[in-house]
């Protein structure tokens, strides 16, 4: 058993059952000290119920689950719960009961705190969601990770909870930060060309293998920045998919040799010149 | 061509010889539309005589002018634009009532079959429906008028706005009132004549209230009605019963809306009271009165004064509103499944993948069929019995397309959605070879007599 994905679905909800009890179950059978990946996907109306609910339980019975690497709290997709809807609370416990984790993927920014981050071992943080508080980002920019390889981050838009501006960003592209961090995504975002502008010259760059700018709202401007950045120029490839373009960028793309870019999915302004991130419902 | 045909086509192109002990089959539908085509070709491939189609738009108009259905077929008969394509009527002399009255003499198998197929698609016959829907005291069948009546005389000079939702409820006291009159006249002009689906049946099936409470009773898994001790007759009463009911997300149907038309998934943020409705009904405000239309993009309603006006109007027109469960998931998409069950058998079946809540829209949602979705023979067999059962709880109907949802999570259960006695158009699937309209033709060849009104309908064990 590598990966288990626990799910209360609608008729397991009306019936009364709860993620609390999945997780128990889970537990006790013999397969659970082989068990690699846990995602605990929709704990049932997660626009009003927070995993305060099972968190206890989980925490409580992390010894029965020995091999666990990857945990993913709140995948769920929109039938289940609209992103900006999740209700998340302190996750932090989870990274305290899991010393051996190596992944932790969190969906769903409303009521979310990960204060302090700690953890030894962890080499890959991913938060998935329609805006994220700059108080997750002082957080982050706080946290002692010595073994982070990947940050994915949805910074998503103010509508959805992002409550901040560059200045909360800025942190995260300092060298040094996360010594062995090699990847790098702060997308989703409706900054996006403040981020590219900012993160073009940025000192992290020489540590990066992979920059992420997807997901959000990078247009020309963004990407001239981009452009004309030697650093830029070094890394093993730029994720640009999903942004706003113009056609003559994208060729201009094409033919800047030697960088391995995706930029994927063009989109088109809505008839006011408004332009939306990708997940922002 | 010849090259790499299967025995399965071979025997299709070979003609039937007693094609007098055919049951004949009558048509109303729409002449010419990808529905009537499809059957002749099927016929045609099996060797069987062409439907006779008898054009809605000649009908309605024959009704209005005084005239019967036997009027209306006559006038097909005599070739005045008969519709069949090629090859001899199914009967040219005598006429079709003295030839479905000799049953006695020609034995049971010459009676005819009388299939109803779907009005839409045809401005012409949406008119006459209208019409027909604004005449008072037409039929039982129907409810109070809706507040958006078109006068019955405004109802046939009205022209098509591409798009535009005409009064709903009018259109469907309009074609409640066709069915009925259609069987009221068949009974008395061929009283031996069968029906594929009855008319009632179909009535009922495209009533999304009707037909959910029907399928309740009979015991067929449903998604759970939102129940209000008051009507829910406008958006307030809406907030309302999903307050009281603790029921935050829930599909709008307009009633006797097809495919998309008229959906809307809508939930609300107990939390913070958010809102939003995904549908493809787009409004706009003209002159002070708000116009719907579909859309053929999803829409995104969050402000109140627009769900409101939305929910109103759908509200007042007769909804169904229902809870919005979490579907299975494939990738990224959610699906349901589109069932055709006919003459009892489940055969044909289409995955309906979306990125939205909203499965049937037909513009942009892919399709898979279910091995290619991953669905395994234990799902698909949950997803067959269920559709069945929905089929069973119509027995005096032979066909139609049942979609079906499964629950998300690790043991999906099936509920139905919709029943679509029309819902047997479908493309670019097989079953043992054969297309949708050709498996059905080829099962009343084999079976004509295990047929609902004949005998029996299979009910499930």
């Amino acid at each position: 058993m590598q990966e288990v994905k626990l799910t209360v679905s609608y008729d397991d909800y009306e019936d009364g059952i709860r993620m609390e009890k999945l997780i128990r179950e889970l537990a006790a059978k013999p397969e659970a000290g082989s068990l690699e990946s846990l995602i605990i996907g929709d704990w049932g109306q997660a626009y009003e119920n927070s995993p305060d609910e099972f968190m206890g339980t989980l925490t409580g019975l992390a010894s029965s689950f020995p091999s666990l690497k990857k945990l993913f709290i709140g995948d769920m997709g929109f039938e289940e719960c609209e992103v900006s809807w999740i209700i998340q609370t302190n996750l932090t416990p989870l990274l305290v009961a899991f010393p051996e984790l190596k992944s932790f993927t969190v969906k769903g920014s409303s009521g979310l705190s990960l204060e302090p981050i700690e953890h030894a071992k962890l080499e890959e943080l991913i938060i998935i969601c329609g805006g994220l508080p700059k108080s997750v980002l002082a957080s982050i920019s706080r946290a002692k990770l010595p073994e982070l390889r990947k940050l994915e981050l949805y910074l998503g838009v103010d509508n959805y909870g992002f409550d901040g501006s560059l200045e909360d960003v800025l942190p995260l592209l300092e060298q040094g930060l996360f010594p062995k961090l090699v990847y790098l995504g702060l997308k989703d975002s409706e900054i996006q060309d403040e981020i590219a502008k900012a993160a073009a010259e940025a000192p992290i760059l020489d540590q990066l293998e992979i920059l992420d700018l997807s997901e959000g709202t990078l247009s020309d401007e963004g990407a001239e920045a981009l452009l004309a950045s030697d650093k830029i120029k070094k890394l093993k490839h730029l994720n640009l998919s999903y942004h706003y373009m113009s056609d003559e960028m994208l060729i201009r793309w094409k033919r800047s040799s030697g960088i391995s870019v995706d930029v994927s999915e063009q989109q088109q302004s809505d008839e006011d010149d408004w332009r939306y991130p990708s997940l922002t419902e | 061509m010849m090259s790499g045909m299967t025995e399965m086509e071979e025997n299709l192109q070979r003609p039937v010889k007693n094609s007098e002990l055919e049951q004949p089959l009558l048509l109303i539908g729409n002449p010419n539309n990808r529905r009537t085509l499809g059957l002749q070709e099927a016929r045609q491939r099996l060797g069987l005589q062409p439907a006779l189609v008898l054009p809605y738009a000649r009908l309605l108009k024959i009704w209005r002018q005084g005239g019967t259905i036997a009027n209306a077929l006559q006038q097909c008969l005599e070739g005045r634009g008969t519709t069949y394509t090629q090859g001899e009527p199914w009967v040219s002399s005598p006429t079709l009532m003295s030839y479905a009255n000799h049953d006695s003499a020609h034995g049971v198998k010459s009676v005819p079959l009388i299939r109803i197929d779907a009005p839409g698609e045809e401005w012409e016959v949406e008119r006459e429906l209208l019409f027909l829907g604004a005449v008072k005291d037409i039929s039982p069948l129907t409810d109070s008028l809706s507040a958006s009546m078109i006068p019955a005389a405004q109802t046939l000079t009205l022209e098509q706005e591409w798009g535009r939702i005409y009064a709903p409820n009018q259109w469907f006291r309009g074609w409640k009132a066709c069915l009925e009159r259609i069987a009221r006249e068949a009974q008395e002009y061929w009283p031996n004549a069968r029906f594929m689906n009855d008319p009632h049946d179909i009535a009922i099936m495209f009533d999304k209230r009707k037909c959910q409470q029907h399928l309740s009773a009979h015991g067929v898994h449903v998604p759970p009605t939102l129940q209000s001790s008051e009507l829910i007759s406008n958006y307030e009463d809406l907030r309302t019963a999903m307050k009281t009911a603790g029921m935050n997300r829930v599909f709008v149907k307009l009633a006797c809306g097809s495919g998309a038309s008229g959906v809307v998934a809508y939930q609300i943020n107990p939390q913070t009271g958010a809102e939003i409705a995904i549908t493809t009904v787009g409004m706009e405000r003209v002159q002070g009165e708000i116009i719907f239309y579909n859309e053929g993009r999803m829409r995104r309603y969050t402000r109140t004064s627009e769900i409101s006006a939305l929910m109103d109007w759908l509200c007042a027109e007769g909804a169904q509103i229902e809870r919005w469960m979490a579907k299975a998931t494939y990738g990224s998409s959610v699906f349901d499944i589109r069932q055709l069950v006919a003459g009892g058998q489940a055969a044909h079946a289409v995955v309906r993948l979306s990125q939205t809540p909203i499965t049937n829209l037909h513009l942009r949602n892919e399709r898979l069929l279910p091995v290619e979705a991953g669905l395994d023979e234990h799902q698909m067999d949950g997803v067959q019995k269920e559709a069945k059962a929905a089929m069973a709880a119509f027995p005096n109907s032979w066909s139609a397309g049942i979609d079906v949802m499964l629950s998300a999570g690790t043991e999906p259960r099936a509920y139905i959605l919709d029943v679509n006695p029309f819902g047997d158009l479908l493309y670019r699937v097989q079953h043992n070879g054969l297309g949708t309209y050709e498996w059905e033709m080829e099962l009343l060849r084999k079976e004509p007599h295990n047929h609902a009104g004949y005998e029996h309908h299979r009910r499930l064990p």
